[in-house]
Formats: structure tokens, C-alpha cells, sequence
């Protein structure tokens, strides 16, 4: 049986940012408000040591779709809009969702409100409001002279830059009063191509595939390395691994 | 936020499951009905353009549905970027589709200028801009003062030459200034006077064994950022990277040594490698040679006859020894450094064993200082000692990009246009003070930032006209505010831009410009991984509304205006020089105009002609693929007395590249054009140096060597170091109107997402009584800026360290706290930075520790 998983080679991550930016313009995400990231990659950094002895570290991270999801357990519609896919993922059906946010409760690497510094893979679109807000904004710098958020996106699109995509469960700009998060961009997975951070990780870092399959590149690499997950004490089994360290100093 | 209905679910789901089991019927009311349409992405089509968020220039390609731009990637037959790009790359998106561009041409109708006051732009028609801007440009040639016109020239490709020579030149000022010195020249200068190249080095990553990065971080910034970033994770396993950076920077935290050096004492880190190299008897000899009998007579302090030892690909190796490396011992540079001299031993000595596949990574922490001549050609000096230049795994220069050359534009000038512009220019290169010995030639190059002095001063004479495109010097200029005053004294500015950025506000007339990435057909040039490229910026998208190429454009209507009033000289050159060089047709609009000389440009690589590299087969394929790519960069290409090469035209003789035809560690070739500055001012290189804020006397002069530090502001008064650096998510000052911007900028080390924050060492806060958060005043000798303190290890005690790039008061409603009051968001660092000018070269200062500050709580 599949089990889709990424592998993030710390050594070759530089942190430098990219695949959450090409995750953003690949999935529409809004932007922070309400305590919302909307980033369903995003980072977290570690700085240890005195000076000159520090050391620093960036860690990418992103929706484990953990084996033992809590966020599917916890969520209360039927059939579940929070669900594990044949291959693993752990897929948000949007019709489904009712906007409850017990998925967000539950979820070990998520919270329903994150101050700034702190990350979260799932967030919350609020009720009411339009996705976002940055582009329904008619203010004019200069008016008359410079163009507006409004107008732009009566131009273009809500973001501008909108990839239009189709999948059956999500949309690729969701509605308000639900919960989103990454899906392994399963609207490429299904069309053979791997998900979007993945192809846009320049120093090549992000590893996907089927680690249930011996011969797939993220087997042999968990073979390989003593790969660590995030949390592991909360017992959901993370999809998402990481390998080496992101120093080699020692 | 929450809601209340969730708390109840909360409520229920503890009181049992059942009660959420109505829920789902809730799927009837879903706002959206899922996509119909087969799963996947819609059409659209990747289109070839070039990414100018930093200067690697990456070829990129833009994913368009329905006309809009959505995703980008690296080209995907780039051998330079490898298909990917930065985070830069994926960022512009919020450039090109900003609510804050200037969508209309525009004026100002308060005359009072400055920061502040508002312009009470409107808008007008662009036959109205041009015939307002060609009517103050002709009055000065009808009173006989084209030099009194002024082209200021930022960011820019290749067709550069139409603004910036071509309509000034035809137009008779000698007045095109560039934005190059703003912050690298002295980087330049040290690749001269070394192996005699200006300009910047190429890396051979891949093949490297041991990587010395200095005062750069190459995955962040600097000229080959992707493929960097790509390589780092393997030259780890298969190289030592060894990084000089006085704060710890992204490239630091991974590598095997981090070098936290003094800021400015570069120099004197860099002689005592190359005393460890040579007293220890471990240079590469078959660059530098050895000497005649095979002993190493190198002993630390003691002087060394010239005659013992034979060079091979150098020069000058021993005089070095003697003026300036025999008493920069590890143990004293350490005491002068705060680099142990253990550290400084254990890298000289890896990087010798990995001789000659060492590259030596120089950026321009390392050379852009009050007295960083001298330390960029030490720096540099380290690639000849080891003989990784030209070399496998070492540094390299750049292929040819066989492109055409601007015609010539004399006989399109007339009388008033040659007397014109002969002319001195406005920023005072090649006085006495101001060398800028671009290529060996006194004022050979640009001194950037002194151009508001010129202004300020009316010296040489007064600016009455200016135009500006893609630069905003009241900004991205140290000393930002004297920037602010010289353009308020500017009668009449047009600025070409895309926001209404700083510079704007002094601005006359306003000129919505293409955003270059997405909406502007053009060419650059650049070299990464032993590849040279020629790539096509392209209009991927349609604009919004109708914005201009600065570079063709403006030049092409300002010559039809030009030529209603009497003087069609401009034109007829645009019209005449640049044919379609398929058709021979003349072009009859500007587009025409743009398309036929980007093809006049770049004919050569497209039109069946074999100039190595990519065979492409037409223009049509060319624009297609947006690229070519070079031949692979060949070894050892300049080895065997290859570094200079003498020239002769018009019965004069030159030297291009350095006048021994070696690597040079004596410089015959700053010697000699120093001297030529002092004999053009009538004194000795001495007096030359002491002008110059040099320390040294003699032959000092002519090597790499150790200068103190000059630092503006007492220690007392202003007791941290300021550090700058750029932001891995700049695109140069342009992408802080960008929301992605603020939501990423955690990704530079010790940063803080939505904040602009000073990184100060814990232990210097806790003196000052600061936490995290606490909002702060920095204050130097130059100015005071506002923002946030972050207390981090990363910085060494008594430094301190802020990312260049917020600050803005003007751009947009994202970039600034308040536009209409001028209020910044954040802090500008060169408000801070003083102006100051590393006059050898003419480079901007930015870097060495030449600031000093103080910090209060707010």
C-alpha cells in the first residue's frame, strides 16, 4: 500500500525561503490575518551557543500527514472532511468542512491563533470575509495615479497570480469559514508531477515519494539516515522526515 | 479569532459524537461547487523571460494562464541556474501585480520639494509628459549648457546603451551616471590589480575542495545565488567552506569554520594566511613558482633577497613578502582580528592541501570600506597564492557573449552635443580625491554617491535636468538624506518608475516603467558554473495599462519630441543604427524600435552564425527559449603571462588586464596608474594615498596590505560597530512593498517575521537593559532610525548587525508606515551609514565597520 512521505535533507536545506513562496503562488494561500498564517510551508529557526560557539538552524515544515492523524480522529463530520487517502495523504474534502477547527485543535503542530515567530500547518479561513482582503482593498496610494488592490484583481484574478487548478476535494482558492492546510499538491501527484516545493527547492532538499515502495528514492534515503519527525512523543506518526543535520560545524 | 459555534462543537463532541451527525448534510450549502474539469493544473504556457531581483540575473520562466502570470522557475535549459530559482524569483510576483504602481503619467503641481510635502501630483497624457520633457531639455541646448543635464541610471540591462550613451552623448552631456558604484567597485578593484580583471569572478563550485567565502553569503546574495544554493549540500561532503563574515550569515551556519573577523580587519586576516601559505612553504608552486634552490627562506620577519626565488604565472611574490606579509603573523593578525590564530593556521593549511582547487569567494564585505582597495586585493591575492585562479574547483573568468556593440553615435552629434560633452562630470571622478581607477585609468569609474555632492555643490557646474530610471538614490544611497536635499534643488526631475518610490517625490514628471521580469523585451549577460549566458527579458505579460521601457522607449519618444523641435539627431540614430537586422527594415514605433535592436544586439547568437555554445536556429526560437548558453569556461585560459595583454590604437599604447601579463602580488599596474593620478595632479602618490584616507607611504601603496579600520563616530560616543548586509528576500529596495516580504523574513538568520529588527548579543543587551521586542533608536553620526530590537548570539559582543532593505517612506502602502506623512516602516540602514567613498575605487562604502552607533529605547 502507498504511503506517500517526504524526506527534508537538512544538509542541503539552506533555508532560504523558496519553497514556501512557490507553495504560496502554487496554492493561492492568503495572506496572515487572524492569527491565521495561511503558509502551508513554513519555518521554524534555532539559534544555540554562546558567540563565537552558536550555532543556527532552520527546519522547513509543513502538514505531516501523520499515519495516527489527530486531526482526522478529530474531526466530527461524516463522512470526515479531514481524511486519509488510499496513498497516505492526509486530505481536507472543503465541501465537507463545517469550519468547527477541531482539526486545528487537535493537530500537535498547529494552533488556532500563532503569534508571529510561531507556525502552524492548518489554518482557518474566516467566516464572511473574502479570501483576500489585500486585492478587495479599493484605498489608492495616489488616487487617480496608482492602481489599487481592487482593480488589480478585477484585471487579473483574487490573488492576481491565482494558478487555476481542479481536484474533486479542494479548490485552489478555498471559501471562507473552513480549514486548509497542505495536501501534497495531490492535484499534481494525480497528474504524475510532484508536489510544488518539491520541484522548487533549488538546493534540491525536499524528497517525495512512496516510502512503502523499497525502490523509491525516500526508502532508500530512510534507510540510509537516522531520519527524525517532529514530535514524535504525540505518537501521530509524521509522513514528513528529516535527515542530516543543517550544520556540519561541529 | 474564534467562533462560537465552535466551542459548542467542542461542547459536543466531549458530550458524544452523535450529536455532530447531522453536520454533514451541510454539504448541500458549500459556497463553491468543486472545479468542474478534469483534475490538474488549466492550460497555460511557460514563457522565457529573466529574473532581476539580484544581480545572478537568472534566466527564468513564467507560467501564464489566461494572461496572467501565476509560477516561476528557473529556465529550464539554464546551465547556470539549473531550472530553479531563489526565493527572489517567486516574490516579484507581488511586484508585478503591486496595488500601489503608478498606472498613469504624472506631474507635480507643488513646486516645493521635499520629504514630506506632497507633491499634489495629477495625472497627465504622455504627449504632455514628453513635450514637457523635451522642452526643458531643449532650452538647455538653445543656451548652450547640454552638460547641465543629468541621466541617472539604477538597475538596467543591456539596451542600457540607448538611455544612458545614446540620448545623453547625442544630446551633449557628459553627465550618464550609473548606480555601479553604490556597492561593489572596490570589489572590482581588487580583481584588477591582482590578476587584472575588472569584474566580478565566476565559481567552479562543483569541482571545489575547499571554499574560502569572505564577507558574502553566497546562498543569500551576490552573483550566483541558485546555483549555490544547489552545490552547498554536496561541497559540504566534499569540500571545507570556511566563511569571514563578522556576523554569523546563512552560509556560516552550515559551513566547517566560521571566521568572525573585526569588521575591517580583512586585510590583516588575509595577510596572515598568506604568511601561514608561504612561511610554512605550502603555495601552490607551479602558479607562484619557488625558489631557486628549494629552500624556503619565508621566516617570519625577516626579508627575503628578490633574487632567491623564480615565479612562474606571478608577480612579485617576494616584494609582497617583504613590504607587508613577513610581520603579519597569526598570532598578531589574531590580536587585531579576534580570529584565533589556531583557526587562521587550520585554514591556511586546509586550503593548501586542497591547492589548487580552492576558490577564494570574495564579496563586498570585503572590499567595500573606507580602506578596502587594499583589503579586496589581499583577498584576492589568497587565489594566487594557492593557484586556484583559472584553475579546477577555483575562480574564473567569464566566457565571451558574442553580442554586437552600440554603433557608432559621433556623427549623430553635433556641435553643441561634442563641445558638451567634454565637459567634466557631475560626480567628480579623476579629481584628486576621487581617483576611481576603473582598468588603470584615473576616473575611469563611476563614484556614484558623490554625484549629490556634485549636485549639492553645483561643482562643477549646476544640474538643471535630470532623468532617472530604475534607481532611488535618496534610498539605496549611504547618506540617504544629503540625496533628498540634492534633489531638491533639482529644477526639473523625471523619474521612470514603477511605485511612487522616494526618489518620486522630488520628481516633475513621472513615467509609469515596465516592471523588467514580466513586462519589458531586453537582454543581459552574466556567468555562473563555467557558463556565460546571453538572456531575454520578455513581456510574458500584457501591462495593465501602458507602461514604458525605459531604455528603448524613452529614448525613442523623447527623439520624435526632439525632433518637432528642429533636432532630429536622435531619432535618425535610433532609426538608422538599429534595422532590423533581418529585414533592414527601420523601425516606425517604439515597440518596433525595442524588438529591432534587442535583435541587432544579440543577431549573432540566433542567426545561424557559429559563435560556440547554443546553436539556436532564429530569432522565433531564440525568444522561445529565452537563452543561450556559452561553451564551458576553459582552465588555465589566462596562465602562461596571459593576465594582461598590451593593446595598441590610434598609435597609443595600453595595457588591458595587468601591465606584468601575470598574477600580480606587486601591482605594477596600480602603480602605475597611480602615478598617473598623481602626475595628473601634480604631486606624489604619497600625497595621493594620505588624500585618499590611505595610512601607508611608499610601496606600500602597490601591494595588498593591512589597514586600520576608519570608523565614523567615537566609540565613546558611539560605542557598537554597525553591521550591514542585505536580506536574502531583497530584490535590491524594490520588494518591500511585497507582503511575502515581511510574512518570510524569519529566513535571514536571527531575524523576525514583520519586524525590521537590529540584532544586538545578549550580553550587550543585558548592559543596556534591552529584550527582545523593545522598540529602539539607532543613532550614528549620520541620522537616527527607528526598529526593533533582537537579541541574538550570531552577532559578536560590541557589534552590531540590521539587514539593508525597510525603511522606506515612500513606495507603498505595504512598504511604508504612513505615505502621506512620510512616516518609514522600519528603519532605513543608510540613513544611518554615513556617505562615505573608498575613493581608489570610487565604491560606496558600506562595510569594514566604518559606522559607528549608539542605541536608546524608545
Amino acid at each position: 500500500m502507498t504511503q506517500y512521505a517526504m524526506v527534508i535533507d537538512l544538509q542541503k536545506c539552506v533555508g532560504c525561503g523558496a519553497c514556501a513562496l512557490a507553495c504560496k503562488t502554487e496554492n493561492n494561500t492568503a495572506l496572515r490575518r487572524h492569527g491565521q498564517t495561511h503558509n502551508f510551508a513554513d519555518y521554524q529557526h534555532e539559534t544555540s551557543g554562546k558567540f563565537p560557539k552558536v550555532k543556527y538552524m532552520t527546519r522547513p515544515v509543513l502538514c505531516n500527514h501523520c499515519t495516527d492523524a489527530p486531526c482526522v480522529e478529530a474531526c466530527p463530520v461524516t463522512p470526515k472532511a479531514m481524511y486519509k487517502t488510499a496513498d497516505g495523504i492526509t486530505m481536507h474534502d472543503d465541501a465537507r468542512c463545517i469550519g468547527c477547527r477541531a482539526c486545528q485543535d487537535a493537530c500537535p503542530y498547529s494552533s488556532e491563533e500563532v503569534k508571529v515567530g510561531e507556525t502552524s500547518v492548518i489554518s482557518y479561513n474566516q467566516e464572511g470575509e473574502p479570501y483576500e482582503t489585500f486585492y478587495t482593498n479599493k484605498a489608492a496610494l495616489i488616487p487617480g495615479i496608482t492602481t489599487n488592490g481592487a482593480e488589480v484583481a478585477a484585471k487579473t484574478d483574487n490573488p492576481p497570480h491565482r494558478t487555476r487548478y481542479n481536484h474533486p476535494s479542494y479548490d485552489d482558492v478555498r471559501r471562507s469559514n473552513i480549514t486548509e492546510k497542505c495536501i501534497f499538491c495531490d492535484h499534481r501527484l494525480k497528474k504524475g508531477e510532484l508536489p510544488y516545493c518539491v520541484v522548487s527547492c533549488p538546493a534540491s532538499a525536499r524528497i517525495f515519494g512512496d516510502r512503502n515502495d523499497p525502490n523509491s528514492e525516500v526508502a532508500k534515503l530512510l534507510k540510509k539516515h537516522k531520519a527524525t519527525v517532529l514530535k514524535p512523543e504525540e505518537g501521530t506518526k509524521p509522513n514528513v522526515f528529516y535527515i542530516r543535520d543543517y550544520s556540519v560545524r561541529s | 479569532m474564534k467562533i462560537k459555534r465552535r466551542d459548542f462543537l467542542k461542547l459536543s463532541a466531549v458530550a458524544g459524537a452523535a450529536a455532530t451527525l447531522g453536520r454533514p448534510t451541510l454539504n448541500a450549502f458549500a459556497e463553491d461547487a468543486k472545479g468542474a474539469g478534469p483534475i490538474g493544473e488549466l492550460p497555460g504556457e511557460w514563457k522565457a523571460s529573466t529574473c532581476q531581483g539580484c544581480t545572478t540575473w537568472c534566466p527564468v520562466e513564467v507560467f501564464v494562464q489566461n494572461g496572467r502570470a501565476v509560477k516561476v522557475r528557473g529556465n529550464q535549459h539554464s546551465k547556470q541556474n539549473d531550472g530553479y530559482v531563489c526565493p527572489r524569483g517567486h516574490l516579484s510576483l507581488q511586484q508585478v501585480y503591486d496595488p500601489d504602481r503608478v498606472k498613469v503619467p504624472m506631474k507635480r503641481t507643488n513646486p516645493k520639494k521635499g520629504r514630506g510635502v506632497d507633491p499634489k501630483f495629477v495625472p497627465i497624457s504622455w504627449d504632455e509628459a514628453f513635450n514637457t520633457i523635451a522642452d526643458n531639455m531643449m532650452e538647455l541646448r538653445k543656451n548652450g549648457e547640454p552638460e547641465k543635464y543629468l541621466l541617472m541610471r539604477g538597475r538596467y540591462t543591456y539596451m542600457r546603451d540607448l538611455i544612458y550613451d545614446g540620448v545623453t552623448k547625442i544630446f551633449g552631456s557628459p553627465n550618464n551616471i550609473s548606480h555601479s558604484a553604490i556597492c561593489a567597485e572596490a570589489e572590482n578593484f581588487g580583481a584588477y590589480y591582482t590578476e587584472g580583471m575588472w569584474g566580478y569572478r565566476d565559481y567552479d563550485l562543483s569541482n571545489s575542495k575547499y571554499v574560502l567565502v569572505w564577507g558574502c553569503d553566497p546562498v543569500s546574495s551576490n552573483r550566483m545565488i541558485p546555483a549555490t544554493i544547489s552545490r552547498l549540500g554536496d561541497v559540504l561532503d566534499n569540500a571545507t567552506v570556511a566563511v569571514v563574515d563578522p556576523k554569523l550569515n546563512n552560509t556560516g551556519a552550515k559551513a566547517q569554520e566560521w571566521l568572525p573577523l573585526l569588521p575591517g580587519t580583512d586585510g590583516a586576516l588575509a595577510l596572515a594566511i598568506a604568511h601561514v601559505l608561504l612561511s610554512e612553504g605550502i603555495w601552490h608552486k607551479e602558479f607562484v613558482g619557488d625558489f631557486k634552490d628549494g629552500k624556503n627562506l619565508f621566516k617570519a620577519g625577516k626579508k627575503v633577497d628578490e633574487a632567491a626565488f623564480e615565479e612562474k604565472e606571478s608577480h612579485g611574490v617576494v616584494r609582497w613578502w617583504n613590504l607587508a606579509v613577513k610581520d603579519m603573523t597569526p598570532k598578531k593578525a589574531a590580536k587585531i582580528t579576534q580570529v584565533p590564530a589556531e583557526q587562521i593556521i587550520r585554514v591556511a593549511r586546509g586550503m593548501a592541501k586542497a591547492a589548487p582547487n580552492v576558490a577564494v569567494w570574495m564579496g563586498p564585505g570585503a572590499a567595500m570600506q573606507v580602506r578596502g582597495a587594499y583589503s579586496a586585493m589581499a583577498v584576492n591575492a589568497l587565489n594566487g597564492l594557492v593557484g586556484g585562479v583559472d584553475n579546477i574547483g577555483g575562480t574564473l573568468p567569464s566566457n565571451k557573449v558574442p553580442v554586437k556593440h552600440m554603433p557608432s553615435l559621433s556623427a549623430y552629434q553635433d556641435e553643441i552635443a561634442k563641445k558638451g560633452t567634454k565637459n567634466k562630470k557631475i560626480d567628480q571622478r579623476g579629481t584628486k580625491g576621487f581617483p576611481a581607477l576603473k582598468e588603470g585609468k584615473p576616473g575611469g569609474g563611476v563614484v556614484t554617491n558623490n554625484t549629490a555632492t556634485g549636485i549639492l555643490n553645483s561643482d562643477p557646474y549646476e544640474i538643471k535636468v535630470a532623468v532617472g530610471y530604475m534607481n532611488n538614490f535618496a534610498f539605496s544611497c549611504t547618506g540617504a538624506e544629503r540625496w533628498e536635499k540634492a534633489m531638491e534643488k533639482i529644477p526639473f526631475f523625471v523619474h521612470i518608475t514603477t511605485n511612487a518610490a522616494e526618489m518620486t517625490q522630488y520628481a516633475d514628471i513621472v513615467l509609469p516603467g515596465a516592471i523588467s521580469k514580466y513586462e519589458k523585451l531586453c537582454w543581459v549577460k552574466q556567468k555562473q558554473n563555467r557558463y556565460a549566458q546571453c538572456t531575454l527579458l520578455q513581456p510574458v505579460v500584457e501591462p495593465m495599462w501602458q507602461v514604458i521601457n525605459d531604455e528603448t522607449e524613452f529614448p525613442w519618444m523623447l527623439g520624435e519630441k526632439f525632433a518637432e523641435r528642429g533636432f532630429p539627431n536622435l531619432i535618425d540614430f535610433l532609426k538608422k543604427e538599429f534595422k532590423d537586422p533581418e529585414t533592414g527594415r527601420e523601425a516606425t514605433n517604439s515597440k518596433e524600435f525595442t524588438e529591432y535592436a534587442v535583435k541587432y544586439y544579440t543577431q549573432d547568437l540566433w542567426n545561424g552564425k557559429d559563435v560556440g555554445g547554443d546553436k539556436i536556429n532564429g530569432w522565433a526560437e531564440f525568444r522561445k527559449r529565452g537563452m543561450w548558453n556559452s561553451d564551458p569556461q576553459p582552465y588555465k585560459k589566462r596562465w602562461g603571462g596571459k593576465f594582461g595583454k598590451d593593446e595598441e590604437k590610434d598609435g597609443k599604447k595600453t595595457t588591458k588586464g595587468t601591465i606584468s601579463h601575470k598574477f600580480e602580488f606587486y601591482s605594477e599596474t596600480l602603480k602605475h596608474a597611480l602615478e598617473k593620478h598623481a602626475e595628473k595632479h601634480k604631486t606624489t602618490v604619497d600625497d595621493i594615498m594620505a588624500t585618499c584616507n590611505y595610512t601607508v607611504t611608499g610601496e606600500l601603496a602597490f601591494v595588498p596590505h593591512y589597514e586600520p579600520p576608519f570608523r565614523h563616530g567615537s566609540v565613546q560616543e558611539y560605542p557598537f560597530t554597525f553591521i550591514d548586509y542585505k536580506s536574502r528576500l531583497n530584490r535590491e529596495g524594490r520588494s518591500q512593498n511585497a507582503p511575502w516580504y515581511y510574512e518570510f523574513k524569519h529566513v535571514d538568520p536571527g531575524d523576525v517575521g514583520h519586524e525590521d529588527v537590529l540584532k544586538i548579543n545578549p550580553a550587550d543587551a543585558k548592559k543596556l537593559g534591552l529584550k527582545d521586542g523593545d522598540a529602539i533608536r539607532v543613532t550614528s553620526v549620520a541620522g537616527s532610525i527607528e526598529c526593533t530590537a533582537k537579541l541574538w548570539e550570531g552577532v559578536r559582543p560590541g557589534t552590531v548587525a540590521k539587514s539593508y532593505g525597510q525603511g522606506h517612506w515612500a513606495y507603498g502602502k505595504t512598504a511604508t508606515s504612513d505615505y502621506a506623512k512620510a512616516k518609514p516602516r522600519g528603519g532605513n540602514n543608510n540613513t544611518i551609514l554615513p556617505f562615505d567613498t573608498e575613493r581608489l575605487s570610487g565604491g560606496n562604502v558600506r562595510n569594514g565597520g566604518f559606522t559607528g552607533v549608539k542605541i536608546d529605547r524608545i
